[in-house]
């Protein structure tokens, strides 16, 4: 057996490990109330236990992560497959050291899951190791790109112990407006982790079934007067096409529920040819998740906030609020040196200017004013719990965007940078 | 800033100490000056409750500017500002992305309407835009203005700190704990001081009160951080001052020393090499489907020019200064002026040729000359003939009016117009046109137009006779070179900041004061961030001296940041 395949055992070794952890979380938390035990006890048993099982988790990550670097030659966040396993693993790091701080199981139930969703969203990424191009040659992609997403991963439990506090002390049963409000919006942050799940399951789903449909277009430029230049370009869709790309043909249609031709074509300003293909993706990400959703409000029958809140019983606010003020006290000085810092010295070894309003760096400067800012809010202005557990919840976001939006939207629907 | 604007004018404190205006606590006693009632209320602690430079009574204009930019309010507005601005500039690219475009159609063009509205508001050029650098000029100066406005009072406060506080001010602290107390006051503070001495703090007593206090310099570290990004803003300001900054993009023809325009430096290009990844190397699924790049490399040798450098008529004299293996990664770097790999052309460049002159007619061959493409010489021999070079073109083509016009500076279509003077020819010469490439005779058809110059009965031609004769350069790299004298100071700035990053949030400023009075002890603690870990330390420490406390019972609420 070769490293790389080694490899990837050991990292769906640490998959499902994560995920058994998570159930172990999760009866450490719901597992509370059943007759016959005391409470603490029971939460404290369980919790250890399942802390040990993300443990090992971790160690057949970082065995994964060892034995690709040996077995490819070059450390393995050179693409997006490499790069979110890594942050997922990051993720994992950062939880551990917090949860080794402040010793809340709790914590577990929300960190956790980040990771795995993270892992599965690695996979719908081509998982081949690639030799590294010239521009990826440098030490500064072994320490610019970990200490980045180590900085990130403290933001994401930061957001995950935000969500908490914000369904720990939103207020599920009021029929006042400011608390509707409050309701609606931790609803909505829900729903749409519910759509990124959903987005995953439809990947999966279509992938498993082998579906795929063809599209070609030709692209006619003008280069000098009397020289017409065409290029056809084929994109092949991998989930039922609702959407066609923009002035495409069919080359091959698989039909799907008596679906045999694209219900629209994506608008003129989705010119890239890829653009129309992520937008139908979009759709089917948002109609798997509508879903998702209905099934569980139909099975649960009551808000999903509203559900989650009894979970939270016995926990104390404030220290869900320390929690989150102090991961992304501890991720804001790694991630100003990860992704800003040895960013720019990046930059300047290899294009000769540490600085070019790239979008990638233009996002990564958001995401630090933006912790700037919050951490100026909470520190000068006293903005605390509520307010300060909803920053780390959007801030969360505008690393995601960071991360993942810049590569698919800006560069993909403009197509001015490669997304390969 | 602190919204508790204090209305009273009258600052002197119960203790007798005399409070400049905007004083929360007293600066000797720490009595909360701007309550009258027995408010239970966390205490505000920021910058110790002492009056900044900012809280003056009768501004005029400059303390009005003063007090602007001393904000944090403000400073958050930039930020929230800058941030908006920077998203704004990515909706679709910046002109800077591209090298040649007209900006005024190129955004209609390509993304409609959208996209020229986005130009006329000047989106195309978000960071170049005098808002976005007046945003940028105001962080500074809120960064700047900010820091003095506190720092130097948080300094005085902290410097010259009174031990035994009053009660109000240990009470409504955020970790307080009160307590009956049995002992001899004196005797158990001396008994604490060692624990707490044990944990790193300072510790000053005052018969029956005691402070101790660690990592003070913690309290520093958010303004080395608006040290170290002032001095990054300035270093990149001053990149935009002239003679700081070059930055040209230039072409290196393989086995030629190129000068360096606007210095004393030329560089050559002794190799340029690209090397692709074999399909053994690429994993299964691209091969065939995709070529990926392995290395791009080129070997420069750097030379100054020492002598005769700005005289046309005579060779300037170099010396070799630095070498170096250019690849993406890896510039060359002497003296401040780097070059970069940038992009490479594999077209061959001619240099040289050495052509024949020949008697078409009899065959006989008089000599050959060496011309070069760039620098050719005025004038040549071969045998009894004499050939002046009259015209060069490097790249031949036809003007409007039919005239001979060299279309750009490279040689790509080489000509070049003889008179041609010696035996059997007219007295004042006959002229002759030679195009080097063979594409380049045929498609501007040299014989004709030589025909044309010389009549019909000429019998002069130049021939290449073998491929020894031409001399190609087989690839040339295009090098980014630049010099940035601001640089060390950018990363001094960043450098700095990393600094304070790293005082501010991995260590926490904690003081503990305690009383022993009248049988009760008052201990109030403040940590400008982790409270869990102060609360946990202090019930560490209490536990040393015998006292048991819950961790959660010393939370007298509101304790986090």
């Amino acid at each position: 057996m070769s490293l790389l395949d080694f490899s990837s055992d050991v990292f769906i070794a640490a998959f499902f490990l994560y995920s058994g952890s998570f159930m172990l979380f999760t009866i450490a938390i719901m597992g509370r109330k059943w007759s016959g035990r005391k409470p603490e006890e029971h939460t404290a048993r369980w919790g250890r236990i399942a802390f040990i099982a993300s443990s090992l988790g971790l160690l057949c990550h970082m065995a994964y992560f060892f034995t690709r670097w040996a077995g490819a030659g070059h450390i393995p966040v050179s693409n997006m497959y490499e790069f979110m396993t890594f942050l997922s693993m990051m993720v994992m790091v950062a939880f551990t050291v917090m949860f080794a701080i402040y010793r809340k199981i709790l914590l577990g139930l929300f960190a956790v899951p980040i990771s795995i969703i993270i892992m599965a969203y690695a996979a719908v990424f081509p998982q081949e190791v690639q030799p590294l191009i010239p521009s990826l040659k440098s030490i500064y992609l072994n320490i610019h790109v970990t200490l980045a997403a180590l900085g990130e991963s403290f933001f994401a439990v930061g957001f995950a112990a935000g969500l908490m506090y914000l369904l720990r002390t939103v207020n599920f049963t009021s029929k006042e407006k400011n608390d509707r409000k409050q309701q609606r919006l931790v609803e909505f942050t829900l729903f749409s982790i519910i759509v990124i799940i959903a987005f995953l399951g439809s990947v999966f789903a279509f992938r498993g079934a082998g579906y795929e449909s063809i599209f070609v277009r030709e692209n006619v430029t003008i280069d000098s007067p009397g020289q017409e230049d065409s290029t056809i370009e084929r994109v092949s869709y991998k989930m039922p096409p609702i959407v066609a790309p923009y002035h495409s043909e069919i080359e091959s249609f698989q039909p799907f529920l008596g679906m045999k031709k694209p219900l629209f074509e994506a608008p003129s300003w989705m010119n890239g040819v890829n653009a129309g293909r992520k937008f139908n993706t979009v759709i089917w990400s948002l109609l798997s998740g509508l879903i998702l959703y209905g099934l569980i409000r139909l099975i649960i029958r009551k808000p999903l906030g509203a559900a989650l809140h009894p979970a939270m019983d016995g926990i104390d606010a404030d220290d869900l609020d320390e929690i989150t003020y102090r991961a992304i006290a501890i991720g804001f000085p790694i991630f100003t040196l990860g992704a800003l810092i040895f960013a720019m010295i990046w930059a300047q070894v290899a294009w000769g200017r540490f600085w070019g309003w790239d979008p990638k760096e233009v996002w990564a400067l958001v995401t630090w004013l933006f912790y700037s800012a919050y951490l100026h809010l909470r520190l000068a202005r006293g903005w605390q719990g509520r307010k300060s557990a909803w920053l780390a919840v959007l801030g969360f976001l505008v690393v995601m965007f960071t991360l993942i939006g810049v590569n698919l939207v800006i560069a993909g629907l403009h197509s001015y940078a490669g997304t390969d | 800033m602190s919204g508790r604007t204090p209305l009273i004018t009258n600052t002197k404190c119960e203790c007798g100490h005399q409070n400049p205006v905007g004083t929360v606590l007293c600066e000797a006693c720490g009595k909360p000056l701007d309550e009258t009632g027995n408010s239970s209320e966390n205490l505000e602690m920021r910058y110790d409750g002492v009056a900044r430079r900012s809280q003056r009574s009768n501004p005029n204009v400059i303390d009005l500017v003063w007090n602007f930019f001393s904000s944090v309010k403000i400073a958050i507005y930039l930020i929230v500002l800058t941030l908006l601005g920077s998203m704004l500039g990515t909706i679709f690219p910046q002109e800077s992305t591209f090298l040649n475009i007209d900006a005024s159609t190129y955004y209609k063009e390509q993304y409609g309407t959208a996209g020229h509205i986005y130009y006329k508001l000047g989106l195309s050029h978000t960071y170049e835009s005098w808002w976005f650098v007046l945003l940028l000029v105001m962080i500074g100066a809120s960064l700047v203005i900010c820091s003095l406005d506190r720092v130097l009072p948080l300094y005085k406060a902290l410097t010259r700190q009174k031990i035994r506080k009053h009660r109000q001010f240990l009470t409504r602290q955020k970790v307080v704990l009160v307590t009956e107390m049995g002992e001899e006051p004196e005797e158990w503070v001396g008994r604490i001081s060692q624990p707490l001495k044990k944990r790193g703090y300072r510790v000053i007593t005052e018969g029956g009160a005691l402070l101790a206090e660690k990592h003070r310099f913690s309290r520093w570290g958010p303004y080395v951080i608006h040290i170290g990004l002032i001095i990054f803003l300035l270093a990149v300001l001053a990149r935009g001052l002239p003679g700081l900054n070059m930055d040209q993009h230039l072409a290196f023809p393989q086995g030629e020393v190129t000068p360096i325009p606007d210095t004393t430096f030329y560089l050559k290009n002794e190799k340029f090499t690209v090397e692709f990844y074999t399909e053994a190397e690429m994993p299964e699924e691209f091969r065939g489907k995709k070529v990926l790049p392995k290395l791009y490399e080129t070997k420069a040798v750097l030379y100054e020019c020492i002598a005769d450098c700005g005289d046309p008529t005579r060779t300037p004299q170099l010396k070799e200064v630095a070498a170096h293996d250019i690849q993406v990664n890896s510039p060359l770097s002497y003296n401040g002026l780097k070059a970069y790999q940038f992009d490479y052309d594999l077209t061959p460049v001619l240099r040289s040729v050495q052509p024949e002159l020949k008697n078409k007619v009899t065959g006989e061959a008089y000599g050959k000359f060496k011309l070069e493409m760039k620098n050719p010489q005025r004038s040549f021999e071969a045998g009894p003939y004499t050939l002046t070079l009259k015209e060069k073109y490097m790249d031949f083509g036809l003007n409007e009016s039919g005239q001979p016009v060299s279309k750009t500076p490279y040689p790509n279509a080489p000509a070049f117009l003889f008179l041609i003077k010696g035996p059997g020819l007219p007295a004042d010469g006959q002229q002759y046109f030679y195009f080097p490439k063979q594409v380049d005779k045929v498609q501007f058809q040299q014989e004709g137009i030589n025909d044309k110059l010389g009549g019909a009965d000429r019998f002069l031609e130049l021939e290449v006779s073998s491929m020894q004769d031409v001399d190609f350069s087989e690839s040339t790299a295009y090098l980014n070179v630049r010099v940035d004298r601001a640089m060390p100071f950018v990363w001094i700035g960043a450098g700095i900041v990393m600094l304070g990053l790293v005082l501010g949030f991995y260590w926490q400023h904690r003081r503990i004061w305690l009383t022993v009075q009248n049988g009760e002890l008052i201990l109030g603690g403040h940590t400008n961030k982790n409270w869990f870990g102060f609360r946990r330390e202090i019930v560490s420490i209490l536990e040393k001296v015998d006292m048991v406390v819950d961790e959660k019972s010393l939370d007298n609420g509101g304790g986090q940041a």
